[in-house]
């Protein structure tokens, strides 16, 4: 097997040293280029359907093209009035559309480029096709445009010629130019009579589609923390005359005001991770006297019924937390009835022990679940080492203490490392639904600060500079927790 | 149960073993007190874990005028079911409880075929730079750019206001793709894929055939998982949903719900009750009934899978421990 491999291996070489080197460094450009290409859909600056002021800024030319509700979301009034056409915006729409497709099939070429000639054909047909379509299709923003210069209300549209419509048109040009070189190139290459690609980009082109994927949901929003250096308010754009530096970052150490917040919120953020971090044993001990239950139905019943709270949203924890701590809730009626108070009393809303009281449901939702990997590690630690305490006269707790602590602790130290490296991000949703006026002091922890500051009042820098520093504080944290375990256990935790 | 007759001399001999040694093995009185002490503290927390749910159960089907007056604590009096019947005339509840189940549905369903293909995908050493591809996906998981930016790239890419927001990014779950590879590593013989490839599969048809039939345990639990995920997400709704009310997730819809009945219930309790209508304080006494009905619609669902559930319990945080 290794042998025939070497051979083909050796004969695939052999092959490719045979192949003109100009042309696969052309297909390399010509790749590039694509990619360069393709990205340009996402970002909203590079946006050639956006030829006025009306048109959403944080839109892309991808929403443009799929989204004719996006496109004219700020545009109805303009319609009603007549300031706008509405065949112009339907141009503009069918513009980025075909633009769009042009942009898909370019990229399309560029993957089947992959493949062995006869593919490579075809993709150079797709990308020509691709790129002559792109490039008729800015001729149509540039149509659309025209129009809307001759609106009767130039201020209130705001017509503005997109900027990058002469970037974009360099770059499908470039496309161009490129394939019809590598077009040009591949004339002297035998014809094959079937498609074929090697399994390697095979295998790639499939998985692309997801790279893609995570792409865009994962990496694209670190593009967002460039507003951390603007001066920034919703619906306008970022521009050098705006760009403040580390102006935020600053702030956050030198304003009386802002840096008391930060403190508090920090204060507020270690005291709950740590009652966390500080009570992190506790499902162990859960496990360990679980498991001195020797009624295996019973044992069962409570591991099933202690785990349900996990697996509820923390919306009907709160639900749950007022059908019994609210003003017509449980206690309130029990002891009303009873005759201990006079009227019922809403403990929610009071603003003291908001710690404890947050410890307390993280663990009513947690302890039942979180036992569960240490019952586990309890049904994997031999036997033979209870019986051999059993013989030495061990008893019941020192059997606990000196044989299951033992063989949990490796667990119980990941999961220690991880609680410390996520020390900064306790999750916003519990804060968030048990907040309010009497305990917002307390309570407001980094990630519902965060959410606060940007989305309810709108201050995207400052919220974009804590949210970005929490973010690189965590992965160093959790670097150096990893570390600690490589030093510690001679293992790492990821 | 039919035992073998080697069970069957071995529980003779452990009965015999018990028997010799039986001043050994009898209960102390220690033991009893601990016992007693280990059961209690065991039944008291599984029933406060239990007991909520119990009392909106009852609280939802007994008879509302008792509710009212905080009279059902413990049992259920003058069942009826109308407050279900009721709620479902509630126009906003309904398209939310079709929201959040197309979501589950379909986000589910895409998220695990995503994590199955991606997952054998990874698995397939001959793949140009396997190993980066792979990285560049896991990565993700220790990593996030904050909530800010992640809305301003929502709204970039249009998806602010729109279902797709629900579905698109939770199709790659890095979590569970290493799950998936772990699997199918360790537990899918390598000579199967080869046999395949030998008479001529191709890699869809040896993940359609093969992989994915083989890999079911694996895919159930992260289908199980993902589904509870997507049907309690709420984020996503409360953040990007802002001025498309029908999209609203039910967990968001009962969010505004219990905000609104105790702001008014707060201002209620502080005596300012003049500047309310009457009408509205009848809202409110209906809330109650309507609240608790609302969180027993979110939860059912839950307790329904939940059985199935427990099964791949283990299996799930136990495949989770090992690294990816």
């Amino acid at each position: 097997m290794s042998r025939r491999q070497t051979q083909s291996a050796a004969a695939e070489g052999a092959l490719e040293r045979e192949k003109p080197a100009f042309l696969d460094h052309l297909y390399q450009g010509y790749r590039v280029v694509i990619l360069v290409l393709f990205m340009t859909i996402f970002f909203p600056s590079m946006n050639p359907a956006r030829i006025c002021g009306l048109i959403n800024r944080t839109s892309s030319l991808l929403t443009c093209a799929f989204s004719y509700g996006s496109l004219t979301a700020n545009v109805g009034r303009a319609f009603d009035k007549g300031w706008i056409l509405e065949s112009t915006l339907k141009l503009d729409h069918y513009s980025a559309l075909v633009c769009c497709l042009g942009i898909f099939a370019c990229a399309a070429g560029a993957c089947v480029s992959a493949g062995n000639g006869r593919m490579k054909r075809l993709g150079n047909l797709l990308s020509l096709c691709g790129s002559a379509s792109s490039l008729i299709s800015l001729r149509g923003f540039d149509a659309a445009y025209r129009q809307i210069i001759l609106t009767e209300k130039p201020d209130k549209v705001k017509p503005s010629f997109p900027p990058f419509l002469y970037g974009m048109a360099v770059i499908l040009l470039a496309v161009l130019v490129l394939t019809v070189c590598v077009m040009i190139g591949m004339r002297r290459r035998p014809k094959e009579d079937h498609f074929e690609m090697e399994t390697q980009y095979r295998l790639f082109l499939l998985l692309l589609p997801f790279l893609l994927l995570t792409f865009v949901f994962c990496y694209l929003p670190l593009w967002g923390w460039r507003y951390a250096f603007f001066d920034y308010h919703a619906g306008e754009s970022l521009s050098l005359s705006n760009f403040v530096g580390f102006k935020w970052f600053r702030q956050l150490v030198g304003n009386g005001a802002r840096a008391k917040d930060i403190l508090r919120v920090m204060k507020n953020t270690l005291i709950m991770s740590f009652l966390g971090l500080g009570t992190s044993w506790l499902p162990m001990m859960f496990a360990i006297f679980l498991s001195e239950v020797h009624h295996t139905k019973y044992r069962r019943f409570v591991q099933t019924f202690t785990t349900i709270p996990n697996f509820i949203s923390w919306i009907l924890v709160f639900s749950i937390a007022n059908t019994i701590f609210a003003t017509d809730g449980f206690l309130s009626s029990i002891m009303v009835n009873l005759g201990v108070w006079s009227s019922g009393k809403n403990l929610l809303m009071s603003g003291s022990h908001t710690y404890l009281k947050m410890w307390a449901w993280g663990t009513w939702k947690g302890l039942g679940w979180s036992a569960i990997i240490y019952i586990a590690g309890i049904s994997g630690i031999d036997q033979q080492l209870y019986e051999a305490a059993t013989v030495d006269g061990a008893g019941r707790f020192q059997k606990m203490w000196h044989v299951t602590v033992p063989g949990l602790l490796p667990t119980f130290m990941v999961l220690f490392l991880m609680g410390i490296a996520g020390i900064l991000s306790n999750g916003m949703d519990q804060y968030l639904v048990f907040q309010t006026t009497a305990n917002s002091k307390q309570i407001e922890v980094l990630d519902l600060y965060v959410y606060n500051m940007g989305i309810i009042n709108g201050f995207i820098p400052l919220s974009t500079v804590v949210g970005m520093l929490k973010s690189i504080i965590s992965v160093i944290l959790l670097f150096s927790a990893n570390a600690v375990s490589r030093v510690i256990r001679g293992e790492s935790i990821f | 149960m039919a035992m073998t007759a080697q069970e069957k001399a071995d529980a003779k001999a452990e009965k015999k073993y018990y028997k010799k040694h039986r001043n050994q093995y009898r209960l102390k009185p220690g033991d009893i007190v601990f016992s007693i002490i280990n059961y209690t503290v065991f039944t008291v927390f599984t029933v406060i874990c239990i007991f909520p749910f119990y009392y909106l159960f009852i609280n939802t089907i007994s008879d509302n005028e008792l509710v009212q007056r905080g009279l059902i604590n413990f049992f259920p009096r003058g069942i009826h079911f109308d407050n279900y019947r009721r709620l479902l005339s509630v126009g906003d509840l309904f398209t939310s409880v079709i929201v959040t189940l197309a979501r589950t549905i379909i986000g589910t369903a895409l998220m695990v075929a995503a994590s199955g293909f991606v997952g054998y995908l990874v698995t397939q050493k001959q793949m140009w730079k396997r190993s980066l591809w792979y990285r560049f996906i896991i990565v993700t998981m220790y990593f996030n750019a904050g909530i800010i930016p992640w809305y301003m790239n929502m709204s970039m890419l249009g998806l602010t206001n729109h279902f797709a927001a629900y579905i698109l990014p939770g199709i790659i779950a890095p979590y569970n793709i290493i799950l998936v590879k772990t699997y199918i590593e360790s537990s899918i013989p390598g000579e199967l894929e080869e046999s395949a490839k030998l008479d001529g599969a191709g890699t869809m048809k040896i993940f359609m055939t093969l992989i994915a039939p083989l890999s079911k345990p694996i895919l159930a639990t992260i289908a199980i998982f993902g589904a509870v995920g997507n049907w309690n997400s709420f984020q996503d709704s409360l953040i990007l949903m802002q001025s498309a009310p029908k999209l609203y997730t039910l967990q968001h819809r009962l969010y505004i719900y219990l905000n609104t009945a105790s702001n008014l219930a707060a201002l209620m309790s502080a005596g300012s009750t003049s500047g309310i209508s009457d009408s509205i304080i009848q809202n409110v006494l209906n809330g109650k009934v309507i609240k608790y009905t609302i969180s027993m619609v979110t939860i059912i669902p839950i307790l329904c899978v939940y059985p199935f559930m427990q099964r791949y319990f283990e299996k799930g945080i136990m495949l989770g421990a090992v690294k990816g």
